[in-house]
């Protein structure tokens, strides 16, 4: 860096304590915001944060002026923030920046409209990256994170400020998505829950009025929850409407929403296509779909083991796993399609033996009472329709549409 | 000291002789007055032996207060200063309560209740030693034994007498003056139990031989038959005094819940009326020995003092005061014969003498009674001229009272008296012998309680004071304040929490006990460091195990040092030590290790005790090994006589007073189970050490004026001293205390003791845990930390108790992370289990799953855990029941907790599927009940009883059989698809039925 004199300094902090009060005198959100976003390595902050280094005695000059000094609280931190954000301290920096976003919301709270929306909006992503950062800084030094932890209850005090009514309200969501993405990284995702709870059961406000973005992000980390417990109907509705609503230029936000919804919609019954799996590189997907079309019991496990590191993490392994009993399903299908081109009127009677035969082609090693039990599970599954006759070691299967299909409702459980 | 310095001036103006035995009652409180007048010599030795036997006993708090109780139950306002030593120190005030009843019962009572405590928490060894000290002190006495016994006795009675009435006075003046002398009692007994300790052990060094031998041997027997004893005297008090003991009586219910408030009351009254009464009684026998009422009266109030007289007097009040202890303690039991038995246990040779002292034990009932009915009554003769004497007396002690400092000496005082006496009373109950133990225990149970909210104010409080001295006027202040809410009975309903802090005392008047104090902590101070184990500021001491046998000669050196200091104290102003005392812990601790800053003296002193012990009992004498011997020999565990052999058992029984006194009124019964802690333990000394700890925080952050972040927890970080083996888990309510924690090389051979154990799952449950708060509490993370929580996984899985294994799950996971060797691999598969089994959380399914390693997806317990995990998932019950049957380690017992879930499953859906029957044969085999392939012939019997075992569940959960052609049991599955239903679960999962009835958290909810 440049030698910087004292006087440019000096220069530099004046120019910018200038542009902040003007920006909120005029009420301009979009120049606060501006003079916010720290991590976006703005030139005029990071040259901001050079001045402030050369030039330490900035807070006697946001002192000096009544004008800056009724944001004194904020200044102050906010020039903490950027001096250790330059030097590459993130911990120092969050702390003094959580600070400054704190003075920043009494302020936030008197100002009656929301025009400070944007600026908020800021505020509220840069606590959580530089937490993220410090996190990092911390884990490196041997300490243990707790930023994003405390960012965390940072948010969710920032929620209570916009959740009430008024204006500032249509902010409620945003700030929900960054605290989805704080309980999603830190794996406390059981935290969620009283967010979404005043989300949803707020009536005050509809929920078509919030950002679009913010309505997509939402529906995109609640549908995730939703893959959790399972309740695929739900997951599908959500990640769908995400689906729907998303920036169909943003193709990574599409394909994250995709990475949930092909197994919520597998589980039910809906098969993607290929050029689907392969426009959005979800190839990871392909053989699972390849093995429930075929009923090949073999290449489902294959593929599950295969990326068994990767389904774990993004959480759909169980979901894929329980396919197989969608691919046993359609094996008997083959069978009994084979069985009716050889003799009809003995198609709907699957011997016992002759699916352990298949199986052993598939190089399945499943002994006659294993594939009895799962006979028993799919026809309780209704999956199958029919019995099985312990007696004979025979499936009977219905008449009438002995394989029915899912058709988006999920698997009896 | 302050006391004796009291005592001794009165003293003074009335007898010579007097005021030698004065000396030496207050001296077994004050020691070092007894030492002023007789000066080394045989009396140095005789206090040497006291100490000795104190220290002795490792509780060396827990004896001391064994002799304070005894001084206190004597005289009955002695009683009331006894009670707030009681309070104060441990399980004092139920004591005191006891002796402000009835004289003797009381006394006698009281005297055992501490012994009581120490025998519960120290086992036998622990009583062993404190009776070994009175013991003790009677042999040494015995070489002096110029005093025949009746003669002595008279005389000695007399002496004490007076100096139980300057004493009684002393506190009664506080009393009345002020609700300190409860306050104080109370801190004055906590002092005291330490003084007794500390001066005891450098005592013992310095006559060791004598003194620890004869203490062994005698106590241990006296104390096992004092347990029941003591009870029955209990009960039998409260009855027999029920005139007198008005206030006993209710001190005694009050104990119960809180053993200060208890204790206050009990003074109040006995301040305001007893006092004059009990003096008239004393100077009497001060005064007279000549009169038998008053040699009785000495007996009683004096038995103790005999002792002390006997041993400024020496000879012949040894063999005395041996007797009497003994006869007391076998008048419980056997009375007469008892003694015999005995006199002959003791090595001694008190026989004469507790003959002698029988009838005069005898004769103090009717004393004590007498002082009880004087205080309500109008006095006898000999109490009338005591009161006379007795007037001039309070005076002074009221002055002290004033000063501050008198309530130490009142305590002190007390102690001496009331100890005393408490032997002779008991001699007196005889008659009452037997009545239910219970009460006495539940009284000595109930002491230990203080309101929690208290507890908090009172550290508060403590930890405003920026030294010792404020620390000991805050002391006496909340003394006060106790005793004025327990005679409000505002003890309880007072919200302490917001109880205004009262204002510090003045400087002025700290000065004068910071005086004092100097000159005990310098003395102390000499070796500090290898006294000093407890605390987190001497934990780097490298010392430890060398600590041993520099503890000795430390202890020497602290005792000679605080002789010194007593001189000073005596020469210049008793109170102000004794005050400082009040600070007692402190004192204590700063006198024997200069560790008054450090958090519990009393650990400390402790701590001294038990070296001594150790000494004694390896290098002091023959005697003292035969009496370990006999200890052991009575031991009540193995364990126990482990431990003795240790000598280290003394604070881990201290601690379980404690504990059981505070939490296990339930264990008086079991009070000669030593496994189960004593209930009496003082709690108040765990009061005073959490405060004391919190002080030393304090001043810890004080002093650096750091922030939390800074502290040096490694520093902090408790070490502990503790060599018992077991120990009840408590969960700590404050700062651990050293002495009561256990080393890592203890620890080990208690876990190996669990493994080894054939006791209940309870009970090892309950080693584990406190095994656990010991590595927790010294931050000890190491394999042997991973195989302790693995220990107790394992042995929680095998009984199914499921929130106990995920505690001890979720620390290996920790443990493991740390790259701490262990199980890691089984204990991985049990982890996944439980989480696919009980907890039904796919998110923690899946992060588990997610953090296995490909490694330690090989291993094979893991590989069947996730092949469990895949047959759950789908249902799979055939897989299911066959990894079930191959199931590595504990797996099973994990799934066994499934099994009845999976089966109501599978049953459920086979009826939907099957039709349209299924063979049950069939069903017991996919389920388990029978083994899958039943071609072995010698299976066949065992299928049969499987197949039973199948029909009696199907039958249980609404399956409908029948028949068929062949006769073989089939099950018809449309009918039983309608009629199937889960029963309600009485059946406990595991089929312990022990668990089953007590433990009602390993049912697994199904």
């Amino acid at each position: 860096m440049a030698y910087l004199s004292m006087g440019e300094a000096h220069r530099r902090i004046n120019d910018y304590l200038n542009r902040f009060c003007d920006a909120v005198s005029n009420q301009d959100g979009d120049s606060l915001k501006r003079l916010l976003s720290l991590s976006s390595n703005n030139p005029s902050i990071l040259s901001l944060a050079d001045a402030l280094n050369v030039f330490q005695d900035a807070n006697r000059l946001i002192k000096q002026s009544d004008n800056y000094s009724q944001f004194g609280e904020i200044l102050v931190h906010l020039f903490r923030a950027f001096q250790s954000y330059r030097v590459g301290s993130f911990v120092d920096s969050y702390q003094a920046f959580e600070k400054a976003a704190n003075a920043f919301i009494q302020e936030f709270r008197n100002w009656d409209t929301a025009w400070a929306l944007q600026a908020l909006y800021v505020m509220v992503y840069e606590i959580r990256v530089l937490a993220e950062r410090a996190d990092k800084e911390l884990a490196t030094n041997g300490k243990s994170p707790e930023k994003l932890k405390g960012a965390g209850s940072f948010l969710m005090k920032v929620f209570g400020v916009l959740a009430g009514k008024g204006p500032k309200r249509v902010g409620a969501l945003y700030v929900t998505c960054q605290l989805f993405k704080v309980y999603f990284k830190l794996g406390t995702v059981h935290l969620c829950r009283s967010v979404i709870r005043s989300i949803e059961t707020a009536r005050i406000f509809d929920f078509e009025e919030f950002p679009k973005r913010d309505k997509v992000t939402y529906m995109y980390y609640t549908g995730r929850l939703e893959v959790f417990n399972e309740n695929f109907p739900a997951a599908d509705d959500k990640l769908s409407y995400a689906l729907k609503h998303c920036n169909p230029r943003s193709e990574a936000n599409i394909r994250m929403i995709l990475k949930y919804l092909i197994p919520v919609k597998l589980s039910i019954g809906i098969i993607p296509n290929d050029w689907l799996l392969e426009k959005y590189n979800l190839v990871e997907y392909s053989n699972v779909v390849q093995a429930l079309k075929r009923g090949d019991l073999r290449l489902l496990r294959h593929a599950l083991q295969e990326h068994e590191d990767r389904f774990l993490r993004s959480g759909v392994y169980l979901v894929l796993e329980k396919l197989e009993l969608q691919v046993y399903q359609r094996l008997l299908k083959k069978i009994y399609i084979i069985q009716k081109q050889r003799d009809p009127s003995k198609a709907h009677q699957l011997k016992l033996e002759v699916i352990v035969k298949a199986l052993k082609w598939l190089e399945m090693e499943i002994d006659v009472d294993e594939v009895e039990c799962i006979m028993a599970i799919l026809i309780y599954k209704s999956l199958v329709k029919g019995y099985f006759a312990h007696k004979s070691k025979v499936v009977v299967l219905s008449k009438q549409d002995p394989f029915p299909k899912l058709n988006g409702k999920p698997v009896n459980s | 000291m302050m006391n004796q310095g009291g005592n001794t001036q009165t003293i003074a103006a009335v007898d010579p002789n007097s005021l030698e035995n004065r000396h030496i009652v207050n001296s077994t409180q004050g020691q070092t007055s007894s030492y002023f007048p007789s000066t080394t010599g045989s009396e140095a030795s005789v206090w040497p032996i006291h100490r000795v036997e104190n220290s002795s006993t490792d509780n060396g708090i827990h004896s001391h207060s064994t002799y304070q109780y005894d001084q206190h139950t004597q005289p009955p306002a002695s009683s009331s200063a006894s009670l707030g030593t009681v309070n104060a120190p441990q399980d004092y005030s139920s004591y005191t309560s006891y002796p402000n009843t009835a004289d003797p019962y009381g006394y006698g009572s009281a005297g055992y209740p501490g012994y009581y405590n120490n025998y519960q928490q120290q086992s036998n060894q622990s009583y062993s030693q404190p009776v070994g000290a009175y013991p003790n002190t009677g042999a040494p006495y015995q070489p002096l034994s110029s005093f025949q016994n009746t003669g002595s006795y008279a005389g000695s009675a007399s002496y004490s007498s007076t100096y139980y009435n300057p004493a009684d006075y002393q506190t009664a003046g506080g009393y009345t003056s002020s609700g300190y002398t409860n306050q104080t009692t109370t801190w004055n007994g906590g002092n005291y139990a330490n003084y007794t300790s500390q001066q005891y052990a450098p005592y013992t060094p310095e006559t060791p031989g004598v003194y620890t031998s004869a203490n062994a041997t005698s106590t241990p027997q006296n104390y096992q038959q004092h347990y029941k004893q003591w009870a029955d005297y209990y009960n039998q008090t409260e009855v027999s005094c029920a005139p007198g003991t008005e206030n006993l009586s209710v001190t005694s219910t009050q104990n119960v819940g809180c053993p200060v408030p208890g204790v206050i009351p009990a003074y109040q009254p006995s301040d305001s009326q007893p006092p004059p009464s009990y003096t008239p009684s004393w100077r009497p026998e001060s005064s007279s020995s000549e009169l038998p009422s008053v040699q009785s009266g000495a007996v009683v109030g004096g038995a103790h003092d005999g002792y002390w007289n006997h041993v400024a007097l020496t000879s012949q009040s040894q063999i005395h005061h041996i007797s009497p202890i003994q006869a007391q303690f076998q008048k419980p039991l056997d009375q007469k014969t008892s003694y015999d038995s005995f006199q002959d246990q003791q090595k001694i040779a008190c026989s004469q003498a507790s003959c002698i002292q029988y009838p005069a034990s005898q004769q103090v009932p009717y004393v004590s009674h007498t002082y009880q009915t004087p205080s309500q009554a109008v006095p006898s003769v000999d109490t009338r001229r005591v009161n006379k004497l007795q007037i001039p007396t309070n005076p002074r002690i009221t002055s002290h009272v004033t000063l501050g400092l008198p309530k130490i000496d009142k305590d002190i005082s007390t102690t001496n008296a009331a100890a005393k006496p408490a032997y002779i009373s008991v001699s007196l109950p005889k008659p009452v012998e037997k009545v239910p133990s219970s009460s006495s225990a539940d009284s000595l149970l109930k002491t230990g309680m203080f309101p929690k909210s208290l507890r908090g104010y009172v550290e508060r409080a403590l930890a405003r004071c920026k030294d010792d001295a404020q620390k000991a006027v805050c002391q006496v202040v909340m003394k006060e304040m106790i005793t004025k809410a327990t005679a409000d009975n505002t003890l309880y309903t007072r919200d302490w929490d917001t109880e205004p802090l009262f204002p510090l005392p003045n400087e002025d008047a700290i000065n004068k006990e910071l005086n004092s104090s100097n000159l005990v902590s310098s003395l102390a101070n000499y070796k500090r460091s290898p006294s000093r184990r407890s605390k987190s500021r001497w934990e780097p001491l490298p010392e430890e195990k060398s600590e041993k046998a520099v503890e000795r000669p430390a202890s020497f050196n602290s005792g000679s040092l605080s002789f010194a200091a007593w001189g000073h104290v005596n020469d210049k102003e008793r109170k102000p030590l004794v005050w400082s005392a009040g600070s007692k812990n402190d004192y204590i601790s700063n006198a024997k290790f200069p560790s008054l800053e450090l958090k519990s003296a009393s650990k400390i002193t402790q701590k001294p005790f038990k070296k001594q012990r150790l000494s004694d009992g390896v290098g002091a004498t023959e005697n003292g090994d035969a009496s370990s011997d006999s200890d052991k020999e009575q031991g009540l565990t193995a364990y126990y006589a482990g431990a003795i052999a240790l000598a280290d058992s003394p604070e881990e029984r201290k601690r379980r007073e404690h504990r059981s006194k505070r939490f296990e009124k339930v264990q008086g019964h079991r009070g000669q189970n030593n496994h189960f802690k004593p209930k009496n333990a003082g709690a108040g000394n765990l009061y005073s050490r959490r405060a004391n700890a919190l002080v030393l925080s304090k001043n810890f952050e004080d002093g650096a004026s750091r922030a939390v972040e800074d502290i040096d927890w490694d520093s902090l970080t408790v070490k502990g001293t503790c060599q018992e083996i077991e120990k009840r888990y408590l969960r700590l309510t404050s700062a651990p205390d050293s002495a009561t924690v256990r080393p890592e090389d203890v620890l080990e051979k208690a876990l190996l003791m669990v493994q080894n154990s054939q006791k209940n799952y309870l009970y090892k449950c309950d080693q584990l845990k406190s095994i656990r708060q010991d590595l927790t509490v010294q931050r000890i993370r190491n394999q042997l930390t991973v195989k302790v929580y693995e220990t107790h996984a394992r042995l929680s899985l095998e009984v199914g108790d499921l929130p106990e294994y995920n505690q001890c799950q979720s620390q290996l996971k920790s443990l493991y992370a740390e790259g701490i060797e262990g199980c890691h691999m089984e204990f991985s598969a049990y982890n996944l289990l439980c989480v696919i089994l009980h907890s039904n959380n796919n998110r923690d399914l899946l992060s588990s799953m997610a953090s296995l390693s490909d490694e330690t997806k090989r291993h094979e317990a893991v590989k069947h855990a996730l092949a469990v995990r895949a047959a759950v998932t789908l249902g799979n019950y055939v897989k299911f029941f066959r990894l079930y049957k191959t199931a590595p380690n504990l797996s099973t017992c994990l799934m066994d907790l499934y099994v009845e879930k999976m089966r109501f499953k599978a049953v459920s859906c086979m009826c939907r599927s099957y039709r349209p029957t299924i063979p049950v044969m069939y069903i017991a085999e996919i389920l388990g009940f029978t083994t899958i392939t039943p071609t072995n012939e010698d299976t066949e019997e065992k299928d049969s009883e499987g197949l039973e075992e199948c029909i009696e569940w199907l039958k249980l959960h609404g399956a409908c059989l029948i028949a068929d052609n062949n006769g073989e049991m089939q099950l018809d599955a449309k009918s039983t698809s309608s009629s199937l239903y889960m029963p309600e679960t009485d059946a406990v999962s595991h089929g312990d039925a022990n668990l089953a009835v007590t433990d009602f958290f390993t049912r697994t909810p199904s």
